[in-house]
C-alpha cells in the first residue's frame, strides 16, 4: 500500500469531518440553525471526543465530566475579568486546574469499577458544584452565575461571531485529529483492551490501572477545553455547567451517537443541540417527550447508536467490502 | 538450575487451609506436570505465581528474583505467562490485535505514553503477531473477532497472546478442559511442538495428557505434595493410588 493511501485512508474521516465543520455556516442556517448554535455544537463535540477516549475506549462510564467543563469554565472567567482579557493565558490555566483535579479525582474514582465508578464521579463532581454554590460564591457568583467579563480577544483579535466559530472548530478537528491519532496508537490499543478483558490485559503485562488514569485525564482535558471555549463563545458561567444535567446530557450524546465510534457521539452531539434549539420551538412543549421516545428507540433497536444504523445502510446499499 | 523456587508456601481461606507448606522446584526447560483430585489446591497455587493471590507464609523465587508482593503485570513483564482454564482472550478484538497486545508489551514494558505512534507502522512488531498467529494455526481468522472463535481455536489465541509476550515460564491450568478428543491431542502437539527453552508447568486431569507431556510430576493433595517423580514413578506410587481412589483415573 502506497503512503499517499495511508495518509487517507488513516484521516478520512477527519477531512470529512473538517469538511462539514468548516462550511457549517453556510448551510447550517438553512435548516434553521440560528447563528452562535454551529459554535455550541463545536464545543461539545470537543467534550464528545473526549468522553469517548474514557467510556468508549476503557469502558468506564463516568457521571462526573460536568466538573472539568465547569471548572474550567469558572477559571477561565475569573482568568478573563481579573487577569487578562486574552484567552489564550486563561485556558491554558484553566486546563492545567482541571488537570490537576482529574488526576486525584481519577486516583480515588478508579479503585472502583462498574456502577461505584460512576456513582463515585458524580459525587465527586456534586461536591464541586455545592462548593461553587457556598464557600466560592465570591469568586463563582453563587446563583447568579459568574459575569461581567470583558470581551475576549486572541491577541489582538476580538473574539466575536465568525472568529469564535472558526476558532472553536480548528480545535475541535485537531482535537479529532488527536483522538483518532490515540486510537490508532499501542495506546490507544490497551485502552480498549481494558474494555475487553481487564484481567487478561494484566497478565499479559500491561498495567492498566495507569492506562484507565490516563484515558480519565484525557477526556478531563477535552472537558476542561471544552469548557473554556464555552467562556469565549459566550462571556457568563452558571453553576448549570458543573451539574449533574450536564454531565448526563454528554453521556446521552455518547450513547445515542454511537460509544466508542468518537464520530458517532459528535452526530449525537449535533443531533442533541439540534433538537434542543431548533426542532423543540416546532414542537412545542412536547419535545423533551419526543426526545425521550428517540433516546429510548435507538437504546432498544440499534444499541451502537447512530454509527450502527449508518454502518447498516452501508451493508445493504454498498456491498463492497471495505478494509476496516 | 531450577528456574522456579517455592518454599514452604501456605495459604488458607477462612479456616481451609489450601495450601500447607508446599515446596517445589520446577527446572529449566523442563514440562513439569501438577496433578491432583479436584479441590486440592492446584488453581491456588498457580493463582500464587501469577501475583492473585498472597500467600501467609513462604517465598517464591523466579530466576532469582522475589515473585511475593510483585503485582501480576510485573510478573509478567519478568517472564511467567499463564494459559487460564476458561480461555481468557480479548473477545471484542480481532485475533490480530489480541495478538498485537502482548507484542506491544514485551517492547514497552507495562506503561508507556507512545500516544501518537502509529501501529501498523510498526510493521517487524505487525508482522511477529501475524507469524505467532500462524504457528498456531489460526491464518484464517487473522481478522475474525476473537470472540466469535471456536473453544478450540479460543484455546489456540490464547496460547498465541502467552507466546507473543516471549515467555520463560507458561503456566497452564487445564488447558485440555471441556476439550473433545481431537482438539486434545491437537493441544498436545502444540505444547510438544512449543519452542524450547520455554519451561512449562501444566495441571491436569487427563493422564494421557500428563504421561505424553510430563517430564516430572508432582502430586497435590489437600493442600500438600504427598509426590514428586518421574512419570513410571508416579505411576506406581502408593501415595497417589490412595489419594485418587474413587476417581479411578490412574
Ligand atoms: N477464592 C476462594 N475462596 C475460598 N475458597 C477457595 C477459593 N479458591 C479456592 N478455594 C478452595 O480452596 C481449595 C483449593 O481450590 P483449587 O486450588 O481451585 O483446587 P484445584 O486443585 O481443583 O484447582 C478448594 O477447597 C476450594 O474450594
Ligand atoms: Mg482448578
Amino acid at each position: 500500500m502506497t503512503t499517499q493511501n495511508n495518509f487517507w485512508q488513516h484521516n478520512r474521516t477527519v477531512l470529512i469531518f473538517a469538511l462539514i465543520a468548516l462550511t457549517m455556516p453556510f448551510w447550517f442556517p438553512l435548516m434553521g440553525g440560528y447563528s452562535g448554535l454551529d459554535t455550541k455544537i463545536m464545543i461539545f463535540c470537543i467534550f464528545v471526543v473526549g468522553f469517548d477516549i474514557l467510556l468508549g475506549f476503557t469502558g468506564y462510564l463516568s457521571f462526573g465530566h460536568a466538573a472539568f467543563f465547569g471548572i474550567s469554565a469558572y477559571v477561565t472567567g475569573i482568568m478573563l475579568k481579573s487577569f487578562s482579557d486574552n484567552i489564550i493565558p486563561a485556558i491554558l490555566v484553566a486546563v492545567l486546574a482541571a488537570t490537576v483535579v482529574a488526576v486525584i479525582i481519577g486516583l480515588l474514582t478508579l479503585k472502583r469499577t462498574g456502577i461505584y465508578f460512576s456513582i463515585l464521579t458524580l459525587a465527586f463532581a456534586e461536591m464541586f458544584d455545592s462548593m461553587a454554590m457556598s464557600m466560592l460564591q465570591k469568586w463563582t457568583g453563587g446563583e447568579n452565575g459568574l459575569t461581567g467579563m470583558p470581551t475576549p480577544m486572541l491577541f489582538n483579535l476580538k473574539m466575536q461571531g465568525d472568529t469564535v466559530f472558526y476558532f472553536v472548530t480548528l480545535m475541535a478537528i485537531l482535537l479529532f485529529y488527536l483522538a483518532k491519532r490515540i486510537e490508532r496508537s499501542p495506546v490507544g490499543l490497551m485502552m480498549k483492551a481494558i474494555k475487553c478483558n481487564q484481567t487478561r490485559l494484566e497478565f499479559t503485562g500491561i498495567n492498566a490501572r495507569k492506562y484507565k488514569l490516563l484515558a480519565f485525564v484525557i477526556s478531563a482535558v477535552y472537558a476542561a477545553i471544552a469548557g473554556a471555549l464555552m467562556v469565549v463563545y459566550e462571556p457568563f458561567v452558571g453553576h448549570e455547567f458543573l451539574g449533574w444535567h450536564q454531565s448526563g446530557e454528554i453521556v446521552i450524546m455518547s450513547v445515542i451517537g454511537g460509544v466508542g465510534t468518537l464520530v458517532g457521539p459528535m452526530l449525537g452531539a449535533g443531533f442533541m443541540l439540534y433538537f434542543e434549539n431548533v426542532l423543540s420551538v416546532n414542537l412545542g412543549e412536547q419535545w423533551l417527550l419526543v426526545l425521550g421516545a428517540i433516546f429510548m428507540a435507538v437504546v432498544i433497536f440499534m444499541p451502537g447508536g447512530f454509527m450502527e444504523g449508518i454502518a447498516r445502510l452501508k451493508k445493504r446499499y454498498f456491498t463492497t467490502v471495505d478494509g476496516e | 538450575m531450577a528456574i522456579l523456587d517455592i518454599h514452604q508456601v501456605s495459604l488458607s481461606f477462612g479456616g481451609l487451609k489450601a495450601l500447607q507448606n508446599v515446596n517445589l522446584k520446577i527446572e529449566k526447560g523442563t514440562t513439569h506436570a501438577l496433578i491432583g483430585p479436584n479441590g486440592a489446591g492446584k488453581s491456588t497455587l498457580l493463582n500464587v505465581l501469577t501475583g492473585m493471590l498472597k500467600p501467609d507464609d513462604g517465598s517464591v523465587m523466579f530466576d532469582g528474583k522475589p515473585l511475593l508482593n510483585v503485582n501480576s503485570y510485573d510478573i509478567n513483564q519478568l517472564g511467567i505467562a499463564k494459559v487460564f482454564q476458561t480461555p481468557a482472550i480479548f473477545p471484542e478484538m480481532t485475533v490480530l490485535q489480541n495478538v498485537t497486545i502482548p507484542v506491544f508489551a514485551a517492547r514497552d514494558g507495562s506503561f508507556n505514553l507512545n500516544m501518537f505512534e502509529g501501529r501498523s507502522k510498526q510493521r517487524p512488531l505487525i508482522e511477529f503477531a501475524e507469524q505467532q498467529i500462524c504457528e498456531l494455526g489460526l491464518e484464517n481468522h487473522m481478522h475474525s473477532m476473537a470472540g466469535s472463535l471456536s473453544r478450540g481455536d479460543k484455546r489456540r489465541l490464547e496460547m498465541a497472546i502467552c507466546l507473543a509476550n516471549k515467555p520463560r515460564l507458561l503456566l497452564l491450568d487445564e488447558p485440555t478442559a471441556g476439550m473433545a478428543r481431537h482438539e486434545t491431542e491437537k493441544t498436545i502437539e502444540l505444547l510438544k511442538s512449543m519452542q524450547d527453552g520455554i519451561t512449562k508447568v501444566i495441571v491436569e486431569h487427563d493422564m494421557n495428557v500428563v504421561f505424553s507431556l510430563a517430564e516430572k510430576i508432582s502430586v497435590l493433595a489437600q493442600g500438600q505434595i504427598i509426590a514428586e517423580g518421574s512419570p513410571d514413578e508416579i505411576k506406581g506410587h502408593p501415595k497417589v493410588i490412595e489419594a485418587y481412589l474413587g476417581e479411578a483415573q490412574v
